[in-house]
């Protein structure tokens, strides 16, 4: 049907004497349009209160649609895990849907999916979550779902097993994944012994390891209600949402947490490390170094350079890698900021024999965000984008709480939410100066490269990155500070290392 | 025929199941109160407000994929793509996408078997800015031979990124050529290597001048503007743009399949895969939505068929899913699973054959049915949250289906859809004829591609 009416359409276009497209030269010159009266745009409502246990909720209208979507988020991740088992705290959120002590992992599945919900958990350094969504005449079944997970796991031995060996069999399968493994190298590389440089979900190693002891006590001691944030945003009244959260949550029993000691990160030093990985078609490359905490007082000029260098639109690395010289299909860098360091990272990946000189290309720009003052039109392209981009980041009842929860889990005011805009428009070329002299390192810049290194180190050498370590993918170890697994300790390939019996 | 069948099955307000576990009714979603237009030159425009944010989304689509690639031109379709923005008349190379971002909005695009779309999401009052942007480039674009060969070279990259480097990226690639024989959905929409560096920049203004003309484009408007107004702003920048030619829709069908196929293949990765296809019919079909509620019966989630036989009980299988390709022409469903260490490819591959087969002589249940239908009205609500999203399911009525109304009645097909349907569908296409087995073995590459 479809295919027949569009050939009638066809042949009706013909009848009436098809034309012909213009040309260029004959479609008329013209200049871009002025833009209609602008709206007025506000940060929307949302309310926040407080459960007697200590539970602190976000609760954003939106009636659009007749659904109701939630996160949890719990104040812990791989920084409050044990130093020699990463991987703990990944490992407690596989297992959160897989079983109370009513309901078993197919029953929890099942009230879900029948429901019309579906549910994801994760981690994070610094947190662990459980986000869903649900049509909204069900928000109590799915709510009371989630009260159940977060405060009677079972932890059934049987699915701890059938987890490890999920997340060993997953390992395998990252461990040839290149982009994972740059991202993970750099994070070790730039935060070293500290928590958020460790691999966050585990060694083939570490996660052989794990026990139910281990799993249990993260649990018990970070899921509380005194130290959790949950946003419920949808097609409720702020009572209605409020009251489904109280029935839900309100008998889960408070506990102190204990205080975690705020770890500074190891002084950085330059280091180049290269992931021999046969056969690639192409090398990801990462740059990076030690940023700021979320809450430094530079933290909005800082993140404005660093768009600068690698922002939405066009940025310098996209411009001097992609639109100049089409090494690539992507280039950026960002800042992550955590509670207690961030960092920067530039990224981009390229045909194996072009791997030095984009590299020499973004380490050359990265100096040169801090040796030249910046262009007035670049931070203004900067702060245009940042500013204006406000009325579209508050599309989605999600977005909004997002933000919200960000705030509050950061510890700080979301009222700040309503004056970002004037903040971000305060910044100065000068500002932009001192942020990044004292900031930047690039001396001290942190250089992945995981491919086929037969094709790039001698041009690494003539590019000026003489010293480099080459480590084989078989034997890369992220356990290790020096990223390399003792010649004698476990198999060639990383990952089959037998925990458990085949099942 | 699609229109009869729409409006035979249409009702309004709650539809109600039947069930003996789980909700008895499923909320209706909103309907989307739109205008639409044709003007004299071909070009189909949606205006749908939405005033809730202040923000406007165009959405322009363009009837081309890479099934209307010739032989040799693989890739091109979204090659071209990458070109749209690289300079017209009245816009610089590249200065598209930066005019974008400069009052914060964003922009893209993307390309896949049977149509390209771009897109431009910005604060409401810029509206005349990308309705002027998107007339220029269909009106006038200007591709140098320079920003040609260079672009060339990104889209290179973007292959090496996506397929060639990341372990299992070229899997849709082999599924798709060994399960075709003749249509053009053999070929993935990124092309061949060859094919793209054997196109010149002649190519490119011939295929402007065949597929990005008014009588073969779409724009779809949605958010904080007025109708009455965008409608002029639209007559004022596309109206002088010429109406095209017809447009050349000759593609080669798949014939029927006499006999099952299998093949084997090593490529460099961690673990076996294994893969079970069957041809199926295509998007709005009558047949498509029981196909869909098969798809998520199968596979939508850890309480789906699949997931629970391969993944959790006998734990045979790292990662196991099923699709149902319903797309403008006859396509595939098809189910995947990575084999866990200590399994045979055969076995995993008999048990997500068994899994599909099974349908055809047990059915599924009415719990699985009610399940999938909620499923399914959760997909439906979520799928259109934003401007970006509402404009997506319009453009996808009018471009492929081409009929508007489907994007809202095809909420009452899917919860119309009955068990016996189910079976039915699994009964018409899951035949020995029509099934592929494919295995990737570990090993060097390409041996058997």
């Amino acid at each position: 049907m479809t295919r027949r009416m569009g050939a009638a359409a066809a042949i009706i276009a013909l009848c009436v004497g098809a034309g012909v497209a213009v040309s260029a030269q004959q479609w008329p010159k013209s200049s871009l349009p002025p833009p209609l009266p602008a709206r007025s745009v506000a940060f929307p409502p949302y309310e926040i209160r407080t459960l007697p246990n200590g539970l602190q909720v976000v609760v954003v209208l939106h009636h659009e649609q007749p659904s109701v979507t939630f996160r949890l988020l719990i104040r812990a991740g791989a920084m409050q895990e044990p130093a020699d088992k990463p991987g703990v705290a990944s490992f407690v959120a596989a297992l959160l849907n897989q079983g109370t002590s009513s309901r078993s992992a197919g029953e929890i599945a099942d009230a879900i999916e029948s429901a019309g919900g579906s549910l994801g958990t994760g981690s994070g350094n610094e947190l662990s979550f459980i986000n869903g969504v649900v049509i909204k005449d069900q928000v109590d079944l799915l709510l009371g779902l989630v009260a159940d997970m977060v405060e009677h796991p079972a932890f059934a031995p049987d699915e701890i097993d059938r987890q490890r060996r999920q997340m060993l069999s997953s390992l395998q399968v990252s461990y040839d994944d290149p982009d994972y493994l740059a991202d993970l190298v750099l994070d070790r590389l730039v935060f070293g012994a500290h928590p958020y440089g460790r691999p966050s979900d585990g060694t083939p190693e570490s996660v052989g390891r794990i026990t139910r002891d281990d799993l249990v006590n993260f649990e018990r001691t970070w899921f509380v209600p005194n130290n959790a944030l949950l946003a419920v945003v949808g097609d409720l009244t702020s009572d209605e949402a409020f009251a489904a959260v109280d029935r839900a949550f309100g008998t889960w029993a408070r506990r102190n947490v204990p205080a975690v000691a705020p770890v500074d990160p190891p002084t950085p030093a330059r280091r180049v490390i290269v992931i021999d990985r046969p056969g690639s078609a192409q090398t990801e490359i990462r740059i990076g170094q030690l940023g700021v905490p979320r809450t430094h007082p530079d933290y909005l000029a800082f993140d404005l350079a660093v768009r600068i260098l690698g922002g939405e639109g066009a940025n310098r690395l996209f411009g001097v890698l992609r639109t100049d010289r089409g090494l690539t299909y992507g280039a950026s860098a960002d800042v992550r900021a955590y509670k207690n360091a961030g960092l920067i990272v530039a990224e981009t990946d390229t045909r194996s024999p072009a791997t030095a000189q984009a590299l020499r290309l973004m380490v050359d720009e990265y100096a040169r965000l801090q040796h030249e003052p910046v262009d007035a039109r670049e931070l203004r392209g900067a702060q245009d984008f940042v500013s204006g981009n406000f009325p579209l980041s508050i599309e989605t009842p999600s977005s909004i709480a997002e933000q919200v929860l960000s705030r509050l889990f950061y510890g700080q005011d979301p009222k700040e939410l309503e004056t970002y805009r004037d903040r971000v428009d305060r910044v100065s070329v000068a500002d932009i100066s001192r942020v990044t002299r004292e900031l930047l390192k690039p001396d001290q810049l942190a250089i992945v490269l995981v491919g086929d290194a037969s094709a790039f180190v001698g041009d690494l050498k003539t590019l000026g990155f003489g010293e480099f370590e080459r480590i084989p993918i078989a034997q890369l170890d992220l356990n290790s500070l020096t990223l390399k697994r003792p010649p004698s300790f476990g198999p060639v390939r990383p990952g089959p290392r037998p925990a458990l019996p085949p099942a | 025929m699609l229109r009869k069948t729409l409006s035979a099955l249409i009702v309004v307000g709650a539809v109600v199941l039947v069930s003996s576990a789980g909700p008895a009714t499923v909320i209706r979603p909103t309907r989307f109160d739109y205008t639409m237009a044709t003007l004299p030159n071909g070009l189909q425009v949606v205006y749908l407000e939405d005033h809730s944010t202040p923000i406007v989304h165009l959405a322009m689509w363009y009837h081309v994929g890479s099934k209307d690639e010739k032989p040799g031109r693989t890739g091109f379709a979204h090659m071209f793509e990458h070109l749209m923005f690289k300079g017209s008349k009245n816009v610089r190379p590249d200065q598209h996408p930066s005019l974008i971002t400069s009052v914060g909005g964003q922009s893209n695009a993307s390309t896949d078997e049977d149509a390209t779309q771009y897109w431009e999401t910005v604060p409401a009052q810029y509206l005349p800015m990308v309705l002027w942007l998107e007339a220029d480039r269909m009106a006038s674009l200007d591709v140098s031979e320079e920003k040609f060969t260079t672009e060339r070279e990104v889209v290179k990259e973007e292959r090496r990124m996506r397929y060639d480097n990341p372990p299992y990226g070229l899997l849709p690639e082999v599924i798709f050529d060994k399960a075709f024989t003749t249509h053009p959905y053999k070929h993935q929409t990124i092309g061949s290597m060859a094919d793209l560096e054997a196109a010149s920049i002649d190519d490119v203004r011939a295929f402007h001048d065949t597929y990005y003309v008014p009588n073969n484009a779409t724009a779809v408007i949605v958010g904080d503007f007025d109708t009455a107004q965008a409608k002029a702003l639209v007559e004022q920048y596309f109206g002088p743009v010429p109406r095209g030619k017809p447009v050349p829709r000759e593609i080669p069908q798949e014939p029927a399949h006499a006999a099952e196929s299998r093949f084997t293949v090593t490529e460099p990765w961690p673990l076996p895969a294994v893969v079970v296809s069957y041809h199926i019919t295509y998007d709005g079909h009558p047949d498509s939505y029981p196909l869909h509620i098969l798809a998520k019966i199968l596979s939508d989630g850890d309480s789906s068929r699949i997931y629970r036989s391969l993944v959790y009980e006998k734990q045979i299988a790292l990662a196991a899913f099923g699709e149902a390709k319903l797309i403008e022409h006859p396509n595939l469903f098809y189910a995947v699973a990575i084999v866990q260490r200590g399994h045979t490819p055969e076995e995993v591959q008999a048990a997500l054959q068994h899994e599909l087969d099974r349908v055809k002589t047990e059915g599924v249940t009415t719990d699985e049915l009610n399940r999938a239908k909620r499923q399914f009205a959760r997909d439906y609500i979520f799928s259109r949250e934003t401007d970006q999203q509402k404009a997506l399911q319009l453009a996808h009525a009018v471009v492929i289906h081409n009929d508007i109304k489907t994007a809202d009645g095809e909420f009452d097909l899917f919860q119309n859809v009955t068990v016996a349907d189910v079976q039915r569908v699994a009964r018409t296409y899951f035949t020995p004829e029509s099934r592929m087995l494919l295995t990737f073995l570990p090993g060097a590459a390409g041996a058997g591609r």
